[in-house]
C-alpha cells in the first residue's frame, strides 16, 4: 500500500466534477476521432452528430445523438487511401464540408469535399474541391457556418513554402453554389511563401518549431468582417477580410517565444471585449508543458493584451499519465441553432486531462468549474484517454472524443 | 445571442452537516453510514475516525488523515480545523491524491454550536466557491431531549437551525416521551421533518437534498423552506397549537407572507436593521421574495446571509414572498411592521 500510486495518476480512474457520463460508443472500433465535430438538425426532426476521424481508414462517422443517453451509428465512410485524413468537417443545414489533408505532399486527393446529408443515412457528394499541389498536403481545418465561405488552413499547388513546416495558410471559398467552389480569398503570414519580400519569420528552437501555418481559422455572423486565425508558431492573428482580395491584419499577439508555440485557436467573446485563446499540446509525457489557454482583452484590436490564463489541470497528476497532456479545441460558440453558446462558460478539451469547463466571469481568475476524464480506453496506445475536440449542444449535453481509441463521450454537464 | 450563464448554486458540492447534543447518536449514525452501499463518491468529515472504529479489511487506501473504504466513501477525520481540512479535501481531490467525492457530510462535535460552521460555509470565499450548505440535520435523543432543550439552549439552538430533524434511541424511550419531544421540537422549529431513527440505521438519501440546489426552478425548488410553506402565516400564538405549552424556550417559527412585491433596497435595509439589532436572536432566515416581479431566495444564519440567488422563474403560480423566521423572543408582528414601515419609508411620496 506504501507504493500505491493516488487515484488520479492511474490512467484507468475515472475522475468527474459536476459532470455525468451518460452514454459511450466505440464506433465500431474506430475510435480514433479528429476535431471536426458538428450537429445537424434533420428535416425530420433528429440530431446527427457528424464526427471527422483522425486518420484513416475510416473518413467521417454520423451517429443520432436525439436520445443523448442511446447514440446510434447510423454511417460510417472510408477514405480513398490510407495516406489520407479527414480531421475536420462543419455542417450547414443539409450540407457538409470535410477536409482532406494527405499524410506528405503531392498527394491525391487532398482539399475540400461537399456532401449533402439530407438524407444522413447516405451522403451524397455534391463536389470536390482540390487543394493539392507539389508542396501541399491539402486542408487540415476548416469553419463553415453560415452556408456562403469555408474558412480554411489549406495548401495550394501555387504555393510553395519556404520551410516545408508553413505548407498551409488560410484560404476563403466561395461556396455559395455547392457544386462549383471558388476561391474568395487568401493570405499568408509574410515571409513564409518563396518569393516573399519580408523575411522569413525568426523559428521557434527546433524542439518547439511547429510551422508558421493556420489551424483554426473562425468567422462568426457578429461580425463577418473579421477571421479570427490560430497561425500555430504565428500566435493569434486577427484579419480584416471585408475585402477578400486584399486581406489585412488587425491584431497581432504571439505568446512565444518564450512559450512553445502552436497558437491553435482565437475565440472572441464579442460583448467584453475578449478572446480566449488556446494553445495545442503536441509532445507526449509534459514535453512541451505548459500549453494552455490564454485570456486576452481585445478592446482595442491594434493592441491585444494577456490578462491571465485558465488555471491548468495539475502537472503532478497529468504530464506523466500517458500520451499529451495540454490545451487543444474549445467549444467555440458556433453559430447554429444546435449550438451552446455563452459569453463566460468555456469549454475545452485537454487531452488525458480531460474535457473541462471553466467561468470566466472574472476574466482576471478563472474558475474551472467542472471536468470529466475518462478511464484510459481500450487498446489506447497512449496508455490514458486523448480527448481531442468537444462540441456541447444548446442542451448543455457535452460530446468529446479520444484520438485514439475511445470513441465518443456524451457527457451532461452540471452547472 | 443565448447566452448560457453558470447556475450559481449547481455546480458546488452539497455539505450537509450532521449535528446533535452529546449522547445523540451522531457516532453510532456515523459508523453505520459510512459502511453503507450507497456511499460511493461521498466524503465524511469526522472528528475522530479511531471512534468510528473501521475495520482493516475495509480500507483500501489510507493517507494522512484520509481514509478510502471500499464502498468508495471517503473518510476525513479534522485536522486543524474543520475550515482546513474542506479546503485540504477540494484542493486533493483536485490534483489527484485522493478519489472524487460529489458531496460531503460533516460531523459536528456535540457541545458546537452550529452557527458558526454555517457562517465558515458562507464567508470563507474559498469553500464559498466550491461548496454550498445543503443542510443542517440534527439528532434529538428520546430520551434526554426534553430535558436538554428546557436546560441547554446549545440543544435547543441546534434544533432551531435544523433543516431535517431525527429522533434517535426511540425504542428505549416510552410512546409518551417521543411525543412530547416532538411537541417541544415543534414549538422551537415547526418547518424541519422530524422523524425516528434507531441503532444510526438511515439511508444515506434522507441526509441529502436538504436546500436549494439549483437557480433553474422546478417543482421542488421550494421543498427547502419546509413544512413552513404550506402553513398559514403565525401571529405569534399558532405555535402553541391545541395543548398548552411544555416549556418556554422563547425560541419559535415564524411565517410570514407578503403579497405587494419589494424592492430589493427595502427588503434588504429591512433585514440588515434586524440582523443589526437582534442578530443573537434572529437564529434563522429563509424564503423566497418578490423583488419587483423576480423570484429571489434569500437564507441566513444570525446576521450572516447567504448570498441571494434569483430564480430562472416562479416555481409556481403563487408569486407572493413568503418568509421562514426563526426567532427567539422576536414576534411575527414585529418583523411584518418592521418590513411594512422600511417600504413605507423608501416609498416617495404622492406614490
Amino acid at each position: 500500500m506504501l507504493n500505491s500510486p493516488s487515484p488520479a495518476a492511474r490512467a484507468d480512474q475515472t475522475l468527474s466534477l459536476n459532470m455525468k457520463l451518460l452514454a459511450h460508443h466505440e464506433l465500431a472500433g474506430f475510435g480514433g476521432l479528429g476535431e471536426g465535430i458538428s450537429m445537424q438538425l434533420t428535416d425530420d426532426g433528429r440530431r446527427i452528430l457528424w464526427l471527422a476521424h483522425e486518420s484513416a481508414p475510416k473518413n467521417f462517422s454520423g451517429v443520432d445523438v436525439t436520445d443523448p443517453k442511446n447514440p446510434k451509428l447510423i454511417v460510417q465512410t472510408e477514405l480513398p487511401h490510407m495516406k489520407l485524413r479527414s480531421n475536420s468537417l462543419d455542417v450547414v443545414g443539409n450540407l457538409m464540408a470535410v477536409a482532406y489533408q494527405a499524410t506528405t505532399v503531392g498527394i491525391k486527393p487532398a482539399g475540400v469535399d461537399l456532401f449533402d446529408i439530407s438524407t444522413p443515412e447516405k451522403p451524397k457528394l455534391v463536389s470536390h474541391f482540390d487543394c493539392s499541389g507539389p508542396h501541399s498536403r491539402g486542408v487540415h481545418a476548416l469553419w463553415f457556418v453560415d452556408g456562403k465561405y469555408i474558412h480554411m488552413s489549406s495548401g495550394a499547388s501555387d504555393f510553395q513554402p519556404r520551410n516545408p513546416l508553413d505548407d498551409q495558410f488560410y484560404r476563403i471559398l466561395d461556396v455559395s453554389n455547392p457544386s462549383k467552389p471558388v476561391e474568395a480569398g487568401r493570405w499568408w503570414y509574410p515571409g513564409t511563401r518563396e518569393g516573399d519580400t519580408a523575411p522569413p519569420p525568426p523559428r521557434l528552437p527546433a524542439k518547439f518549431d511547429t510551422g508558421f501555418r493556420t489551424h483554426n481559422t473562425n468567422v462568426f455572423p457578429e461580425r463577418p468582417d473579421r477571421a479570427f486565425v490560430g497561425y500555430i508558431d504565428g500566435g493569434a492573428l486577427v484579419l480584416d477580410i471585408s475585402d477578400m482580395g486584399d486581406i489585412k491584419v488587425v491584431s497581432k499577439w504571439n505568446h512565444s517565444p518564450p512559450f512553445n508555440g502552436f497558437t491553435h485557436t482565437v475565440l472572441p467573446l464579442f460583448e467584453r471585449g475578449l478572446w480566449i485563446v488556446s494553445d495545442e499540446c503536441v509532445q507526449d509525457n509534459g514535453a512541451d508543458w505548459p500549453k494552455l489557454v490564454w485570456v486576452v482583452d481585445s478592446r482595442n484590436e491594434a493592441n491585444p493584451v494577456p490578462i491571465g490564463t485558465f488555471p491548468a489541470p495539475p502537472f503532478d497528476a497529468f504530464a506523466k499519465r500517458g500520451g499529451r497532456f495540454g490545451a487543444h479545441n474549445l467549444h467555440e460558440n458556433l453559430p447554429g441553432p444546435t449550438s451552446f453558446r455563452s459569453d463566460t462558460i468555456i469549454i475545452g478539451t485537454f487531452f488525458n486531462a480531460g474535457v473541462r469547463v471553466y467561468d470566466t466571469s472574472n476574466p482576471y481568475q478563472v474558475e474551472e468549474i467542472a471536468y470529466f476524464v475518462p478511464g484510459a480506453p481500450k487498446l489506447s496506445p497512449a496508455g490514458a484517454i486523448q480527448l481531442n475536440d468537444v462540441y456541447v449542444d444548446e442542451r448543455r449535453i457535452v460530446y468529446t472524443v479520444d484520438r485514439f481509441t475511445g470513441g465518443l463521450y456524451v457527457l451532461e454537464l452540471n452547472i | 445571442m443565448v447566452n448560457a450563464q453558470r447556475d450559481p448554486l449547481a455546480g458546488k458540492i452539497p455539505v450537509t452537516l450532521i449535528t446533535g447534543f452529546l449522547g445523540s447518536g451522531k457516532t453510532t449514525l456515523i459508523s453505520k453510514l459510512v459502511r453503507h452501499p450507497d456511499m460511493r463518491r461521498v466524503a465524511v468529515v469526522i472528528n475522530e475516525i479511531g471512534e468510528i472504529g473501521i475495520d482493516h479489511d475495509l480500507v483500501t487506501m489510507s493517507s494522512e488523515n484520509v481514509t478510502l473504504l471500499a464502498n468508495g466513501c471517503i473518510c476525513c477525520s479534522v485536522r486543524t480545523d474543520l475550515q482546513e481540512t474542506l479546503r485540504d479535501l477540494f484542493a486533493r481531490r483536485r490534483a489527484g491524491e485522493i478519489a472524487d467525492f460529489d458531496r460531503v457530510i460533516v460531523e459536528t462535535t456535540g457541545l458546537a454550536d452550529p452557527a458558526p460552521v454555517v457562517q465558515t460555509l458562507v464567508s470563507d470565499t474559498l469553500l464559498a466557491a466550491q461548496y454550498r450548505l445543503d443542510g443542517l440535520v440534527t439528532l434529538v435523543d428520546a430520551l434526554h431531549g426534553v430535558y436538554q432543550i428546557e436546560h441547554r439552549p446549545e440543544a435547543a439552538k441546534q434544533i432551531a437551525l435544523a433543516d431535517r430533524l431525527f429522533i434517535t434511541k426511540s425504542d428505549m424511550a416510552s410512546a409518551e416521551a417521543v411525543a412530547d419531544l416532538k411537541v417541544s421540537i415543534r414549538e422551537i422549529n415547526s418547518g424541519a421533518g422530524v422523524a425516528l431513527i434507531v441503532n444510526g440505521e438511515i439511508h444515506p438519501d434522507a441526509l441529502t437534498n436538504l436546500g436549494l440546489a439549483s437557480a433553474r426552478a422546478g417543482h421542488a425548488t421550494l421543498s427547502f423552506l419546509g413544512e413552513s410553506l404550506t402553513q398559514t402565516e403565525s401571529a405569534g400564538e399558532r405555535y402553541l397549537g391545541a395543548r398548552s405549552a411544555l416549556h418556554d424556550t422563547s425560541i419559535k417559527t415564524l411565517s410570514l407572507r407578503f403579497q405587494a412585491p419589494f424592492t430589493w433596497a427595502t427588503f434588504s435595509a429591512a433585514l440588515e436593521l434586524l440582523a443589526t439589532l437582534r442578530g443573537p436572536d434572529l437564529l434563522r432566515v429563509k424564503g423566497i421574495v418578490n423583488v419587483e416581479g423576480a423570484p429571489v431566495v434569500v437564507q441566513g444564519v444570525h446576521h450572516i446571509f447567504h448570498p441571494p440567488v434569483t430564480l430562472d422563474r416562479w416555481p409556481s403560480a403563487d408569486i407572493a414572498t413568503r418568509l421562514v423566521f426563526i426567532t427567539r423572543n422576536i414576534e411575527a408582528a414585529v418583523i411584518r411592521n418592521l418590513l411594512n414601515a422600511v417600504g413605507a419609508v423608501n416609498m416617495p411620496p404622492g406614490n
